[in-house]
C-alpha cells in the first residue's frame, strides 16, 4: 500500500495518463512512495469509493467539475484542485507532483 | 483585444460550467457511455461483414452468421440508453439505480406498440418491431426514461414504501421497497398509453418521432447546425474548457440517432440518409489530431517553426497527436487564450468541415456508414474504417494539409514575435 494516493481526472483518462507516468518518474527520483493513477470523469465516483484517495487533481479542461468534486470531498477532507495549465500542457510531472503533495499537506 | 477576451470569458464560463454540471446532461452522457462498449462491438462486426475485398456472396453469408453481433447491440441501442438513464438518474438522487433502470425501461416499453404491420398489410401481434428499439425509438425512449425515473425517485423519496422487518435479506427488502414506487410509475404510463391509443388511435412512438425526433434530428444533421456546434466547441476550448464534453452533452442524442439511422440503412443496403453523424463528427474533426484538427499544428510546430520552445512542445505533442490526444498542444502551445491564433483556431475546422460535407454531398467521398470508430484511432485508418473506403482516409490527409495552410501565416507571425513567453 502506497503512503499517498493521488487521483488525476480528465475527460476520458487519456491525456492525464500521460501526465501520470511523468509524475511517477518524478516521484521515484525523489524516493517518494506514492500511487498515482488517472481516470475519466464518469468513473471517478467508482474509484473514490474503491480506494482511499488522498487528493484529486483535475485537468484544466474539466475545471467546471471542480465545484461538484469539492462538494463531495470537502467533508471527507480530500483536497481537490485544478492542475496548472502550463504545467499540464508541458506534461511537467515534477510541478504537478509538487502541487499534489502541497494539497495533501 | 484583451478586454474583449475578458468579457467573452466572463459570459461563457458560468454558462459552460452550468452545462457541464447539469444533472440531466451528465446522466445522458453516462447512459450513452453504457452503450459504448456494445456499439463498439457491433461496429466491428459490421466492418468485418462489409470488408471491401469480400465479394457479395461472402458478405451475405457473413451477415447471416454474424448479423446478431449488430442486432443485439447497435440495432437495440435505445434499450441500453433507457436503462442507463434510469440507473444513473436514480443514483444521482441516491435511489437504488438498478430498480430505477428496470422501471425506466419498462415504462418505455409500455408506450411501445407490441404489434407490427408487414409490407403486405398483415397485422402481427405479439412482436416488437426492431426499429422501435433502435434509432426510431431513441427520443421517446429518452423522454420516457427521464420522466419515469423522476416520478419513481420522487415517490421513493417521499417514503411511500413497504418497509420490511430487519430479518429479511437485503435484496428481498429492496425489492419490496421498490414495489409501490414502481407500481405507481408504471400505472401512470399505462394510463397514458391507454388514453393515447384508445382515445386518439395513435401511439406515442410515432407521435414523438414525427413531432420531435424527425425535425430535431433533421435540423441537427444540417451543415449550418453542425458548423454552429463546432464553433462552440472551438470557442470553449479557447477558454481552456473541454469543448467536446460540453457540446456533446447537448448534441450527442441527435448525432447518435443520425448514426443509428445511417447504420440501419447501410445494413439494409439502402442509400445513407445522413452525412453528419456521430462518427462524422469524431473521425473528421477530433480524428484529425484532436479537437480543432491539431495534427497539422503539431507538425508545423515540430518541424517548421524556428523557436526552440515551439519545436520542443511540438515534438512532445507529436506522439499523443497521432492518437488524437491534443491537450499537450492546447495547453502547451498554448492555444488557450492565445490571441494571435484565435482566428485560425476558430475558422480552420469550420472551413474544413464545410468542405468535407460538400465533398460527401456530391458523392466524391462516401459518407461515414454509421460504424463507430473510437476517436483515438490514428488518422487515415479512422477515415477508412468510418467510410469503408480508402477515400475516407485520403480525405483526412487532404484536410490536414488544408489546416496547415490556414494556420501557416499565423504560425510565421508567432515565430517572429520577439518574446513568445511575454504573451
Amino acid at each position: 500500500m502506497a503512503e499517498k494516493t493521488i487521483m488525476l481526472c480528465c475527460a476520458a483518462g487519456m491525456s492525464t495518463s500521460l501526465l501520470v507516468s511523468k509524475m511517477q518518474k518524478a516521484a521515484e527520483a525523489q524516493n517518494l512512495d506514492v500511487e498515482i493513477f488517472a481516470t475519466g470523469a464518469s468513473d471517478a465516483d467508482n474509484q473514490l469509493e474503491a480506494k482511499k484517495i488522498d487528493c484529486v487533481l483535475l485537468g484544466p479542461q474539466v475545471r467546471f467539475m471542480e465545484g461538484q468534486f469539492k462538494e463531495k470531498l470537502a467533508p471527507k477532507g480530500i483536497g481537490v484542485e485544478v492542475i496548472d495549465m502550463k504545467a499540464y500542457g508541458m506534461m511537467d510531472g515534477e510541478t504537478v507532483l509538487k502541487q499534489a503533495l502541497t494539497l495533501i499537506g | 483585444m484583451n478586454t474583449f477576451m475578458d468579457t467573452l470569458s466572463k459570459k461563457i464560463m458560468p454558462f459552460a460550467n452550468k452545462l457541464g454540471q447539469n444533472r440531466y446532461l451528465t446522466v445522458l452522457r453516462d447512459a450513452f457511455m453504457l452503450s459504448f462498449p456494445l456499439t463498439m462491438f457491433g461496429s466491428i462486426i459490421v466492418v468485418i461483414t462489409n470488408l471491401p475485398f469480400f465479394n457479395d456472396a461472402t458478405k451475405t453469408t457473413l451477415t447471416q452468421l454474424l448479423g446478431n453481433g449488430q442486432n443485439a447491440t447497435m440495432s437495440i441501442m435505445t434499450v441500453f440508453v433507457t436503462f442507463g438513464i434510469g440507473y444513473y438518474l436514480s443514483n444521482s438522487y441516491d435511489v437504488d439505480g438498478i430498480f430505477g433502470g428496470a422501471v425506466a425501461f419498462a415504462s418505455f416499453l409500455i408506450l411501445t406498440p407490441f404489434m407490427m404491420t408487414t409490407d403486405k398489410g398483415v397485422a402481427v401481434s405479439g412482436v416488437l418491431s426492431l426499429d422501435r428499439l433502435g434509432a426510431k425509438g431513441m427520443f421517446i425512449g429518452m423522454i420516457a426514461a427521464f420522466i419515469a425515473t423522476e416520478i419513481y425517485c420522487r415517490i421513493t423519496k417521499k417514503g411511500w414504501q413497504i418497509k420490511m422487518p430487519d430479518g429479511v435479506p437485503p435484496a428481498v427488502a429492496k425489492s419490496f421497497a421498490a414495489l409501490i414506487p414502481s407500481i405507481l410509475t408504471l400505472t401512470i404510463f399505462l394510463a397514458v398509453q391507454a388514453a393515447v391509443t384508445g382515445l386518439f388511435h395513435v401511439n406515442l412512438h410515432d407521435v414523438i418521432y414525427e413531432i420531435i425526433q424527425k425535425p430535431l434530428v433533421g435540423l441537427g444533421g444540417s451543415l449550418p447546425a453542425t458548423l454552429i456546434a463546432l464553433f462552440f466547441v472551438q470557442l470553449l476550448w479557447f477558454f481552456g474548457l473541454h469543448g467536446q464534453i460540453i457540446v456533446n452533452s447537448v448534441m450527442d442524442p441527435i448525432w447518435n440517432t443520425l448514426m443509428l439511422e445511417n447504420l440501419e440503412a447501410y445494413k439494409a443496403g439502402h442509400a445513407l440518409p445522413h452525412i453528419v453523424t456521430k462518427p462524422f463528427m469524431e473521425t473528421f474533426t477530433v480524428g484529425l489530431g484532436g479537437s480543432g484538427m491539431t495534427l497539422a499544428v503539431v507538425l508545423l510546430m515540430a518541424f517548421v517553426m524556428k523557436k526552440k520552445q515551439y519545436r520542443d512542445v511540438g515534438r512532445l505533442a507529436l506522439a499523443p497527436a497521432v492518437f488524437n490526444v491534443n491537450e499537450p498542444v492546447i495547453f502547451g502551445f498554448p492555444i488557450v487564450l492565445n490571441a494571435t491564433i484565435f482566428i485560425p483556431w476558430l475558422i480552420a475546422p469550420l472551413i474544413v468541415t464545410a468542405i468535407n460535407y460538400t465533398v460527401m454531398a456530391i458523392g466524391l467521398v462516401p459518407a461515414p456508414t454509421g460504424v463507430s470508430v473510437p476517436w483515438t484511432v490514428p488518422i487515415f485508418f479512422s477515415g477508412m474504417l468510418a467510410t469503408n473506403s480508402v477515400l475516407g482516409g485520403i480525405l483526412q490527409l487532404v484536410d490536414v494539409v488544408l489546416v496547415g495552410l490556414i494556420w501557416f501565416p499565423f504560425i510565421k507571425l508567432l515565430d517572429r514575435q520577439k518574446d513568445p513567453l511575454a504573451n
